[in-house]
């Protein structure tokens, strides 16, 4: 469940100068006593206070939502979109959307017509590998006037996984020979006859993307060709030539996008987890997520 | 506009402006810092160079338009934006310094309002209506903002004079005449139309315009056409006037800013309003130098009331410059010869003007000093202060004590306001003699040259000229007399009228009688600042609950009530849970319930459509609010 605080109100820094304008003009109405300085202080300072719950309220029936995040490799873009909606009935403007807790830039959304939702995506740099909570969600506020700002924190429940980055040496390791029984069977990857399409995988070379399919609208696909398989692939933890624990996972990780890209089947050994040589989309992203979270 | 800033001020912020529209798209921006530096100095530079200090008002609102406009060349981030609109405020607030008209503040205000503008915008980003939308809200805010600024207007507290500090005035712009009467000066202000003062008669007692006689500069020192007023007022002689009863006319007047010290009430004033002193020459002497726009009271009878002279201000009175020609002299001797009594004396003086061939003119011609001779005998053809001044010496020539009086006569009735204005271009001297059985008479020597000129008022007296010499734009003289446009006249002057007298005379006196008037019993500046908070608070609560109300979402509200019906139900032993839709729970709940059971199910059918159909008609949230406090009504205290 998502929770909603109640909004919190603090000033910027434009008010500070506000203020001290108002004072300014308090002491030259006052010293000379002119009506009508007075006047215009007055006007400045009501207007001022009248735009307190005008304020306050720009954030009144908004509810944020994350989404589904892709999962990334580490010093990457992670893109969490996240749908502000309005029930209230009344437009909203120019509402800014942070993620404190990850430090991503703010996006703002100028617009939001009554009981209408906005999509927004947040983009900042992967963290560590591992699964993350998304944490807060901030929506911020200081329309009309600038002067004060009014905030909303709405904790997401998602967790978002972050795979190690790819690193090392891009050159598969030998495959054993007992991978090489099932040498009958054919393996797609890059060979020379076309077999069909299938979904991109980012850090994938973009050389094989049908970018035709992308002309016409259709999200990334990466062309597939058949070849020969060579044989089964164990990538063993183990067996990675790095004293370091990131580095191997890192060098793990580039193995299975090589491998998935060679469509060469694999299997992954870790000291926990052991997970059958295969090929494909789930097995794939299977792999890494073991990688990912391997403690 | 500008009021006495140095043109180039303002051709610089255009310039800077006009260079910023160019430069931002281009993506020009200026980064160096010594550029910067050295621009600010040579503008201060300049600044110190037009006006020779940079003391006083203007220098300072020069160099905050200066300041500005290298601001706005200089300005790129969103903080910035905020700066230039505060500091655009600012330099309203510095118009006010250099003028309180009401025009004025009219532009000031739509100019305060279009910042406002601006700043919404720009927070406002890409949303669609780039000019109503923000126009819209910032008519929203000021008219929310109306009631606050009322009250902060009446009730923030005011400081008493006491706390002040002088900023040199503005050195120009202060109309009216000097203390000081010589050949033309007061011609140069007959096509002034400028605004003296507005009296009101509060008790219905008006003179007709033509003895409206408003008393302003006592000129007792005498030498031809240059007449002044007693260099040390205060230290000749007394003026102590008692009242005489309660057959004075009352008088409201609102003088605007002359920056002298002398006010006016109609001949001859008789008690002096607060802060103001009955100077000798019985006209009213203001201890401070008006600058601002000050309504007073004050009281004038018809007849003065002293009835004695003294050696002293009689030998005052009766000086006449030596070098008088033996002609003049002549012809005084022939009226004193024929008749020793004063009041004979001055009306053959009348006489001599009447029927000796004199005209009335706003340019007679240069006259010096000493031109006595020229104008009475040779040219004879003058303006009010030539007969004025050639009376008074003549009647101290005769042996009658006499002095000039330089003020205003008549008046326009604005029926609007149910006030008189009076201009700059009223502005009139005349003459008082002293007769030992009367006192102090008002002669007019105009009126008798020149009797239109004081029953239509100069402005009417100078258009009827005008049409009969066919000098001047008959056109759109006729256009400007046309009643619709005379309407339009009158009925701003009366708002400029109500301008001056309730916002622009209102300070700290004006406050504390207000206060007392509308029953608040406190003295302390600080409880009243108290309660304005108070009601300010109360004020933004009532806006803020107003406006939630306003934008609560329907959903909430149907939320909200068939939770308040499920409490209900509760209570009477059917608890919904959570797993049960409204409609299973309907059902069960009819059950439990046997005799609401047609309610509940109407309810939970209005809540299901409200809900969960695409458009649900506003009709149904009516029924559903009604069927909910039925059943509440209905099961009221009921328990299981």
């Amino acid at each position: 469940m998502r929770k909603h605080r109640f909004s919190r109100v603090s000033p910027t820094a434009g008010l500070a100068a506000l203020l001290f304008v108002m004072a300014a003009m308090w002491y030259a109405a006052a010293s000379q006593n002119n009506a009508a300085a007075y006047l215009l202080l007055f006007c400045l300072t009501s207007v001022f206070l009248i735009s307190i719950p005008h304020t306050l309220l720009n954030l009144a029936g908004l509810k944020a939502s994350a989404e589904s995040v892709k999962p990334t490799f580490a010093g990457d873009e992670v893109s969490l979109p996240v749908e502000i909606v309005n029930e209230s009935r009344a437009t909203r403007s120019a509402i800014a959307l942070t993620l404190p807790d990850s430090g991503s830039p703010r996006e703002q959304v100028d617009h939001i017509p009554a009981g209408k939702a906005a999509r927004v995506t947040l983009r900042f740099s992967a963290p560590r590998r591992g699964e993350h909570p998304i944490g807060r969600l901030c929506l911020t506020t200081i329309y009309p006037l600038g002067f004060l700002r009014t905030s909303k924190h709405i904790t997401a429940p998602q967790r978002y996984l972050v795979y190690p980055k790819p690193a090392g040496d891009p050159n598969l390791p030998k495959a054993r020979t007992r991978a090489r029984q099932n040498k009958s069977s054919q393996q797609l990857g890059e060979g020379d006859d076309f077999a069909g399409v299938r979904a991109y995988v980012s850090g994938e070379s973009q050389r094989h993307i049908d970018w035709k399919a992308v002309a016409r609208g259709q999200a990334l696909m990466t062309k597939q060709f058949s070849a020969e398989a060579d044989g089964l692939l164990y990538l063993d933890f183990a067996a990675v030539p790095f004293s370091d624990l990131e580095e191997r996972l890192s060098q793990l990780v580039l193995w299975v996008i090589e491998a998935e890209r060679a469509r060469v089947s694999y299997g992954l050994r870790l000291p926990a987890v052991e997970i059958a040589p295969s090929l494909g989309h789930s097995h794939f992203h299977h792999c890494l997520r073991a990688l990912a979270l391997f403690k | 506009m500008f009021g006495g800033l140095a043109p180039w001020i303002p051709i610089l912020f255009l310039i800077t402006l006009a260079a910023k529209f160019w430069m931002e798209p281009r993506g020009y921006r200026l980064r160096s810092v010594l550029f910067k530096v050295v621009l600010a100095a040579v503008t201060l530079g300049a600044i110190f160079f037009s006006y020779g200090s940079v003391k006083g008002i203007e220098p300072g609102v020069s160099l905050i338009v200066v300041l500005m406009s290298l601001k706005i060349l200089e300005a790129h981030t969103a903080r910035e934006f905020q700066v230039m609109v505060i500091f655009g405020w600012v330099l309203c607030l510095c118009g006010f310094f250099l003028s309180q008209d009401l025009a004025v503040a009219l532009c000031l205000l739509v100019a305060f309002s279009l910042l406002l503008v601006a700043l919404i915008q720009f927070h406002r980003g890409s949303s669609p209506g780039a000019f109503w939308s923000p126009l819209r809200l910032a008519g929203k805010l000021l008219g929310q903002a109306l009631p606050l600024v009322v009250l902060l207007f009446l009730l923030f507290p005011r400081l008493p004079a006491g706390f002040r500090f002088q900023i040199m005035q503005p050195s120009s712009g202060t109309a009216g005449f000097s203390d000081r009467l010589s050949p033309g000066s007061i011609a140069t202000l007959a096509n002034s139309s400028q605004v003296a003062f507005r009296v009101e008669f509060p008790d219905g007692r008006i003179p007709s315009p033509a003895a409206m006689y408003w008393h302003g500069v006592v000129l007792s020192h005498g030498e031809g056409f240059e007449w002044r007023a007693p260099d040390s007022p205060a230290s000749i002689y007394p003026a102590t006037i008692p009242l005489s009863g309660d057959e004075g006319i009352r008088q409201w007047i609102t003088i605007e800013p002359h920056g002298g010290h002398w006010m006016f009430a109609l001949d001859w004033p008789s008690s002096p309003p607060a802060g103001a002193s009955l100077a000798p020459g019985d006209c009213l002497w203001s201890r401070e130098p008006i600058r601002k726009p000050r309504r007073y009271e004050v009281k004038s009878s018809l007849a003065i009331s002293r009835k004695e002279l003294s050696s002293r201000e009689r030998r005052m009175l009766l000086e006449v410059p030596a070098w008088l020609s033996p002609a003049v002299r002549e012809l005084v001797q022939s009226w004193t010869s024929s008749s020793a009594n004063p009041a004979a004396v001055v009306n053959s003086a009348l006489q001599f003007f009447r029927s000796g061939g004199f005209q009335y003119s706003l340019s007679p011609g240069p006259y010096k000093e000493r031109d006595l001779d020229e104008f009475l005998f040779h040219r004879r053809l003058g303006f009010c202060e030539h007969y004025a001044s050639s009376f008074a010496t003549l009647m101290r020539l005769a042996g009658i004590p006499a002095r000039v009086v330089v003020g205003y006569l008549g008046g326009e009735y604005n029926e609007f306001g149910r006030f008189f204005l009076v201009r700059q271009s009223d502005t009139h001297a005349w003459c008082e003699v002293w007769l030992p059985d009367k006192g102090w008479q008002r002669v007019d020597p105009t009126s008798v040259v020149a009797p239109e000129r004081v029953n239509l008022g100069l402005d009417s007296f100078l258009a009827r000229r005008a049409i009969a010499n066919r000098t001047s734009n008959t056109f759109a003289r006729n256009l400007a007399q046309r009643p619709i446009f005379t309407k339009l006249r009158l009925a701003w002057d009366s708002i400029n009228y109500a301008w001056d007298t309730r916002v622009l005379s209102f300070d700290a006196e004006a406050q504390q009688s207000f206060v007392a008037e509308i029953g608040i019993s406190v003295a302390s500046p600080f409880s009243l600042f108290m309660r304005i908070l108070i009601i300010a608070g109360g004020l933004l609560a009532i806006y803020g609950g107003w406006m939630r109300f306003r934008s609560r979402s329907r959903a909430d509200r149907v939320k909200a009530l068939y939770q308040r019906f499920c409490r209900k139900a509760a209570r009477l032993g059917a608890e919904r849970q959570p797993w049960e839709g409204p409609l299973d729970f309907a059902m069960r709940a009819a059950d439990l319930v046997p005799d609401q059971s047609k309610r509940i199910r109407n309810i939970s059918n209005t809540y299901i459509a409200l809900r969960y159909s695409r458009e649900p008609t506003p009709s149904l949230l009516d029924t559903f609010v009604k069927g909910v406090n039925a059943f509440t009504f209905a099961t009221r205290g009921r328990r299981k």
